[in-house]
């Protein structure tokens, strides 16, 4: 290389998900300054929206606060949410990056007390529950959310809800005049941890789900199962409330196919033993049928099919369904073929979850602004082989689940560190 | 193995799959087939077939030749390609189908299967209109199998043909045609000399 030494140390991290936030608190606590971008007003990413982690259903918030804890007692990591990359120049140990942010119109004098959100009556979609409930226009992003500050919908700032958000506000935290800013970094090296956004169900026109509430997507289930979630953790359907006793979980929905995404997503499977998991702790005579091609469960995680599998309410049913249609009563029917069988069915359900895969965020709604080496599905290989500087995390390289995209953060913290010394 | 178990060597071409695979039309596409089930789940008249496309195509691999060209599958199809826009992995489900349905035919296999012969029927009036005429061509069918067996089906049909006829669908007169039924005919003999020739090269 040319250069005779990287003129910064500091390493960038885009993306405030686990394997971000893991990238982050790894490097930092090896001695390097760190930058943690998040697009969202909190981190934590698709994780804090999961209801339990497969296999051992334990809780997501647990792992996430030990996190936070790590960052909070770490000087040398900088946070800043609602922030995206808007360009890159430069190379390896010397990279100038622009950083963009929206506006949360609420400062760090926020002491999260509410008296903003209970000021308004106006609410917006809640993005946290992917648009299953409503929430205020003045709202913390969830009740897990780091920083634990507030956050002003931009329609809310602009009309006059906003001056009575900010007459309620005891503390001086609200500033509706905040605008998006632009500056600019210098950093050594970058970890993008840009992550996967969940595949657009309403794209797989057979499974209807554009034409009932009770056909609804993997990530939609993990809300209606979480504490936080719009059903206060109970398994309602979402068109009138009742409990859901006849659930069918759709395996590949739009996943290895040439239509949709043409990879296995690897995490849905397990996903999907983990919804009847929850469905049967919440109602005892309650039954799930798993339709699948193929139930890819590795290594350890066989344990938890086996354990699935050993319930005889939880059916499992060889076949891809050919399309769902709405019945008399309302119900989602299922046809399809039992491939064992060959017998033709057609069954009616109060839910339908379509597992959905996972769709990289680096080819759907945010494309670095950088040329980085993407496979043919937009996953970053995640060593850009061109000079080391850029390096990939998480799911952003590949359908990977948790503890895998821990272990990937992890190796890419290390290829950093390995960057900004010129190794 | 064949070799010491004669009668299974009869019923199963091993060679069966690769010969699918390189002179059916789609066929180079078989060998991806997942067996998910999509098509024969999608296919609106899928209760109607002996086997259905998924499972035709696991016997297609399996070798079961003579189970597979006597299907009633191949002739069941409507053509309404739902399979093939749905197949998950691009498999072109109708055309391997009628390319079947074809080499059934050249091959013996097929001689007295209703919808052969409905078929013809159909290819008949297309051929020689450039449309259909329900009225021909189902008389035509009806009588294909013998005369007392076409008075037969066409009493059997009379009130279905009334019916037609009060809604307006069963016209009579002359056959409704193309216009300039001549070069349609030079096309479809051009189309048949090009396939001929395709198939001379072939062998």
């Amino acid at each position: 290389m040319a250069n005779t030494g990287p003129e910064s140390q500091t390493i960038l991290v885009v993306g405030g998900g686990i394997a971000g936030i893991t990238a982050a608190v790894e490097v930092a606590e090896t001695g390097y300054d760190v930058i943690l971008l998040e697009r969202d007003p909190s981190l934590g990413g698709r994780v804090t929206r999961f209801a339990r982690y497969f296999p051992k259903l334990c809780h997501p918030t647990c792992g996430l606060e030990i996190n936070y804890q790590r960052i909070k007692k770490n000087s040398q990591i900088k946070v800043i949410t609602m922030a995206t990359v808007a360009a890159v120049s430069g190379q390896r140990g010397n990279f100038t990056v622009t950083v963009e942010t929206q506006p949360r119109h609420v400062n760090a004098k926020c002491t999260a007390c509410g008296d903003c959100a209970r000021a308004t009556e106006m609410e917006v979609p809640n993005p946290f529950n992917y648009g299953l409930d409503r929430t205020r226009a003045a709202h913390l992003p969830h009740e897990h959310a780091f920083p634990m500050r507030y956050v002003i919908a931009p329609e809310a700032a602009a009309n006059g809800e906003g001056e009575k958000m900010k007459a309620a506000c005891k503390y001086g935290a609200i500033d509706l005049d905040e605008k998006p800013e632009t500056f600019e970094i210098k950093v050594g090296a970058i970890i993008w941890a840009t992550g996967w956004k969940p595949y657009d169900a309403a794209k797989i026109t057979a499974y209807a789900y554009d034409l009932s509430p009770d056909i609804i997507s993997n990530v939609e289930m993990e809300r209606l199962a979480a504490h936080d979630g719009p059903t206060g953790g109970r398994i309602l359907r979402p068109s009138d409330g009742e409990p859901a006793k006849r659930v069918a979980l759709i395996q590949c929905a739009g996943s290895r196919d040439v239509n949709h995404l043409p990879y296995c997503s690897r995490i849905c499977c397990l996903g999907s033993l983990k919804h009847a998991a929850y469905l049967r702790e919440q109602y005892a005579d309650a039954e799930a049928d798993i339709y699948y091609i193929d139930i890819r469960a590795h290594d350890k995680l066989e344990a938890f099919y086996n354990r699935l599998k050993a319930d005889p309410q939880v059916h499992f049913i060889k076949s891809k369904p050919g399309h769902i249609e709405i019945g008399d009563d309302g119900r989602p029917v299922i046809r399809g073929e039992h491939t064992l069988s060959r017998e033709i069915y057609e069954t009616p359900y109060d839910l339908v979850v379509l597992a959905t895969g996972m769709e990289p965020t680096a080819a759907a709604d945010y494309r670095p602004p950088v040329e980085l080496i993407q496979d043919e599905y937009g996953f970053i290989v995640p060593d850009d082989g061109v000079d080391g500087g850029m390096i990939a995390a998480g799911v952003a390289g590949g359908p990977l689940d948790v503890s895998m995209s821990v272990q990937s953060a992890t190796a890419a913290a290390l290829k950093a560190i390995q960057a900004v010394r010129g190794v | 193995m064949a070799q010491s178990a004669p009668d299974t060597a009869r019923k199963y071409d091993l060679g069966f799959a690769r010969w699918v695979y390189e002179n059916v039309e789609g066929g180079d596409k078989l060998s991806m087939c997942m067996q998910c089930g999509v098509c024969s789940g999608s296919c609106p008249i899928g209760t109607e077939m002996d086997h259905g496309p998924r499972k035709l195509f696991m016997m297609i691999r399996a070798g079961m030749k003579e189970a597979v060209l006597t299907s009633n599958t191949l002739w069941n199809c409507t053509k309404c390609y739902r399979c093939v826009v749905r197949c998950p992995r691009g498999v072109p489900v109708t055309y391997i189908l009628g390319g079947l349905g074809t080499k059934a035919v050249e091959m013996g296999y097929v001689k007295t299967e209703d919808t052969v012969r409905f078929s013809k029927a159909f290819w008949w009036s297309a051929k020689t209109f450039g449309r259909t005429d329900e009225r021909l061509v189902t008389s035509r069918y009806h009588f294909s199998g013998g005369f007392g067996e076409g008075v037969k089906k066409s009493l059997a049909n009379l009130k279905i043909a009334l019916g037609m006829f009060k809604a307006g669908r069963l016209h009579l007169g002359a056959p409704h045609k193309v216009k300039g039924t001549k070069n349609l005919q030079a096309i479809l003999a051009k189309a048949q000399e090009i396939e001929e020739r395709a198939g001379e090269t072939e062998r």
